[in-house]
This record gives C-alpha cells, sequence and structure tokens, in this order.
C-alpha cells in the first residue's frame, strides 16, 4: 500500500458519486400496515386493534437481520413508514437499533402519536429527516379525511411538539376530493414551516391488498383531470417542474427506440420496499405475482441479484401496451407505469383510462402556456 | 486543543465507521457532531490506516511505528500527518482522548 501524504477528513457527498451497477443504497420499510388513523385515501391501512396484521408484522430482530443483510449490499439510507410506524411500541427502539448500524433514517408519519420521549430520541439521534403529511388545517377537513374524531388536535399537537423541539420536518399533503376545497389554505401553512420543501401529491394509486370497497373509496377521492390541472398551475414551482419535464419528453430515448419492455423508471437503481410481513417489492407499487420475495424465506442478496433484473428483463406483447402507452410521447406527465396499471386492471401491460385523461389534460395546460399545439 | 504523541486516543461511540464501497465512511449517531447533523466523513487510505488504529489501547507513538513499518516513508512525515489527522477528528468530536 502507498503512502497518501495527506490525511484530511472530507466531507462525503455519497449522493453526487455515481454508485457502481449493482448496489443497493436505500430501502424503505413499512414497520406496520396498521394506524390508528383511517384515511379515505389510504392504499395500505388496516385498523390499528388488527389482530392478525399485528401477529404477521416483523419483529425488530428480523428488521435488524434485513438491515445488516442491506448494509451489506451498500445501503445507507432506510426509510421508516407504514400505516403509522409509531403504533408500534418498539418503534424507538426499531429506529435506534438502525441508528446505530450507521444508517441515515427517515420516518414517514402522520405526527399524532408524537409524544415529548420522541421529541427528545429525534433530538439527541437526528433523523435523516421526518416527512408529516397535513390532511387538512380544519379539524373538519383534516377529520373528513382521516376519519378519527380528535385526530386533528393530536396531529396539532405533535406537529408542535416536534417544531418546539427543533426536530427536522418536512411537511407536505395529498390533494382529493374531501381537503380539495382547503389545498391553499393546506398549502400556505405547510410552507409557514418547510419554506423550502413542500409538495402536494393529486395521484392516488390503488390499495396494496386490492381491497375492493376500499378501492371504490379511493378512486371517489381522485380529483377529476381538470382539478388536478387547476391546481398545478395555481402552483408555480410545480407547474415549471411540469413544464420542463415535458420539453424533454421521453421521446427520444423511449419512443424511438424498438423495444417492448416494460420498464423504463428507475426501477432497481440502489432502491426496495419492505412490507409489515417481509415482503420484498424493486418499487412500493409492484406487487405483481412474480415480482415479489418473501424475506421470511430468502435472503435480500437473492431478492436483490435475482428479481430486480428479472423485473427489468419483462417485455409485453400486448398490442394496447405497445400501441399506447409504450409509445405515449406524454408518459412523462401520467401515473401509468405497469406497477400501477397492475394494481388497476390486474395486467402490467394495459392503459388506464383516468391516468390517461389526466396526463392529457396536462399536456393540454402546457401546450396553452407555451403557444405549442403539440406537446 | 492540542495533540501529543504520548496521548491514546479512541474512536468516539457517538459515530459509526462504515465501509461502503471501498470507502471508510463516518456517520455521526448524535447530533452536536460536525457542523450540520447532515454531515458525513470519509478518509483516504492513510486516513483509513490511521483511524482503524485509534481503538484506545495505542498511543499516537505506537501508531506512529505501526504506520512506519507498513508504509515505506518517512517519520517526519507520518508523525506530522497523525498529529494534524487526529487533531481535526478531535476537533469534530470523532475522536477523543481515552
Ligand atoms: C401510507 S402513508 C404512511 C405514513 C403516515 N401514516 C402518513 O400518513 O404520512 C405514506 C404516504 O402515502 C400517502 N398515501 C396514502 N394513500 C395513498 C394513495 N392511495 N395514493 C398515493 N399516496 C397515498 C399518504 O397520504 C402519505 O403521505
Ligand atoms: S395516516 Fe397514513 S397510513 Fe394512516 S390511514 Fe392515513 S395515509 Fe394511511
Amino acid at each position: 500500500m502507498g503512502y497518501k501524504d495527506e490525511t484530511e477528513i472530507s466531507d462525503f457527498q455519497l449522493w453526487d458519486k455515481k454508485r457502481k451497477n449493482g448496489s443497493l443504497f436505500a430501502f424503505d420499510i413499512e414497520l406496520t400496515a396498521r394506524c390508528n388513523n383511517d384515511c379515505r385515501h389510504c392504499y395500505i391501512n388496516l385498523p390499528a386493534g388488527d389482530e392478525q396484521a399485528l401477529k404477521k408484522e416483523l419483529s425488530i430482530e428480523e428488521i435488524a437481520s434485513i438491515a445488516d443483510q442491506a448494509i451489506e449490499l451498500g445501503a445507507l439510507w432506510a426509510l421508516l413508514s407504514g400505516g403509522e410506524p409509531l403504533l408500534r411500541a418498539d418503534f424507538k427502539d426499531i429506529y435506534l437499533m438502525l441508528k446505530r448500524k450507521g444508517l441515515l433514517v427517515s420516518v414517514f408519519t402522520n405526527a399524532t402519536l408524537i409524544r415529548e420521549e420522541h421529541v427528545a430520541l429525534f433530538r439527541k439521534y437526528p433523523p435523516r429527516v421526518i416527512e408529516i403529511t397535513v390532511y387538512g388545517v380544519t379539524e373538519q377537513t383534516y377529520e373528513k379525511v382521516t376519519g378519527r374524531p380528535g385526530g386533528f388536535q393530536a396531529f396539532m399537537r405533535g406537529l408542535n411538539l416536534l417544531i418546539d423541539g427543533g426536530v427536522k420536518l418536512r411537511l407536505k399533503a395529498m390533494a382529493m376530493q374531501s381537503n380539495a376545497h382547503e389545498l391553499p389554505a393546506i398549502a400556505a401553512f405547510c410552507r409557514q414551516y418547510t419554506k423550502d420543501y413542500f409538495r402536494f401529491d393529486p395521484q392516488l394509486h390503488l390499495r396494496f391488498d386490492r381491497d375492493e370497497v376500499r378501492n371504490q373509496l379511493i378512486r371517489s377521492e381522485r380529483l377529476s383531470p381538470e382539478q388536478i390541472v387547476a391546481l398545478e398551475q395555481g402552483d408555480a414551482e410545480r407547474f415549471t417542474a411540469l413544464q420542463q419535464g415535458c420539453s424533454k419528453l421521453i421521446v427520444d430515448e423511449f419512443a424511438h427506440t424498438e423495444s417492448d419492455h416494460l420498464f423504463y423508471c428507475s426501477i432497481g437503481e440502489g432502491e426496495c420496499n419492505i412490507s409489515y410481513d417481509g415482503i420484498f417489492r424493486v418499487c412500493s407499487s409492484l406487487w405483481a405475482a412474480g415480482t415479489t420475495a418473501d424475506l421470511r424465506k430468502t435472503t435480500l442478496r437473492e431478492a436483490w441479484q435475482i428479481l430486480v433484473p428479472k423485473v427489468l428483463g419483462m417485455r409485453s406483447q400486448r398490442a394496447e401496451y405497445l400501441e399506447n402507452c409504450r409509445i405515449c410521447p406524454i408518459v412523462n406527465l401520467c401515473l401509468w407505469c405497469p406497477a400501477h396499471a397492475e394494481l388497476e386492471t390486474g395486467e402490467l401491460d394495459l392503459p388506464v383510462l383516468y391516468f390517461c385523461r389526466v396526463a392529457e389534460a396536462r399536456a393540454e395546460a402546457i401546450s396553452k402556456t407555451t403557444g405549442d399545439s403539440q406537446p | 486543543m492540542s495533540v501529543s504523541l504520548e496521548t491514546i486516543y479512541v474512536q468516539s461511540e457517538d459515530v459509526v465507521s462504515r465501509i461502503i464501497e471501498d470507502e471508510l465512511i463516518i456517520v455521526p449517531l448524535v447530533s452536536g457532531i460536525g457542523e450540520s447533523d447532515d454531515d458525513l466523513y470519509t478518509l483516504n487510505e492513510t486516513g483509513r490506516a490511521i483511524w482503524s488504529r485509534l481503538d484506545g489501547a495505542k498511543s499516537l507513538n505506537q501508531i506512529a511505528e505501526e504506520l512506519l513499518e507498513e508504509f515505506e516513508t518517512e517519520a517526519e512525515t507520518v508523525q506530522k500527518d497523525l498529529l494534524g489527522l487526529v487533531e481535526e477528528l478531535v476537533n469534530r468530536k470523532l475522536v477523543m482522548v481515552r
């Protein structure tokens, strides 16, 4: 080994570096599917007291073993989500265990269960970030979305504890029928606390457990294409981002190739998801048969090294796909992807009419502002 | 704080060091290390050789001897680098006097 006559410490910026192909750098884990809220739009929640769901949850030891395997594959980031992760009695132990392994840990929470002890934990062992969803800024709207009396007060209390404790936060919103009227106020509220970061998401996908009654509820909460466009046009930042996305539509790399591959997104580029009961997915919404692995029966390395190439190699011969989504010039403006298509239609390669309508409405709005009739 | 060759230093319990893709990365576990909670640090090969020896058992003099055995270089260079790096590590609270 040669001696390098320079021994300064440098700040390490992993995200600036090009990672070696095939390494894992982040994993998301749903600590539970249970939640103390019952949001109308939720793709995952089961009741807080659901015994069956509780029994199936990964134990802290199982989570530690998965984290060790992820670390061996190179992981530096871990995201704890749910359901409501704070509903787990051992949340603090899990959080600290992952921190002690040298992971940078983020948490997605509804904030309603935050207590002083969490604030003390986050102050001493800082998270990468805590992201909180703001479902409404009045009791009426918040509780209409989340379905729980007293929820708004609990949310405000938890949020204020975190803010007063100086914990790093990001606030975000979901846009749906039940809170559409309040979105400008929600946006203003969020920006008041996190100026540099606020996003709202109007694109609701369907349930992971395919519960048809709940899926109907999600569909009924979806904003119309016109509502989505009006919202986005009112949000300068977001509209500019969409315009930029549109100006470099996938046409060049995507539509010209004669490929029948299904996946063109960043799937498998260093990230994976793990469900509350240990199911590995290449992407959070991808539950199609043959694309998942049970980490109680197989190792993370096997799942990562076998499933990612397999999924990336999946192809379609279906005319509806090859003649529509596959060559669609506005796919960048669309929620369509094989995973969401499968949750909607049961097939990875069928178009979804609602998604098309949203993308078309967005393209029209953009072409109007740019004066270009061909977006 | 001045660093001396007779002193024994130890890696702080408040950081975790990891090797990711052949790089040593030092991840702070608690707040108040470095300038911001988001800072991560990396060391080059020589820095790594020093870091791994800051075990709370060897003095910097002993570490300097080991480094001289491992690397073909001048004693003066090794001492200067060792003192420089350890001072920086101590200032950033990544390492402390045992
Ligand atoms: C499932 S929640 C888990 C974390 C926490 N309970 C919360 O509400 O923030 C994660 C995020 O997904 C959002 N979400 C829920 N249902 C959704 C759906 N059908 N489509 C898209 N996002 C959804 C939530 O609003 C939240 O921002
Ligand atoms: S708070 Fe989060 S997990 Fe709970 S029901 Fe709402 S969206 Fe789902």
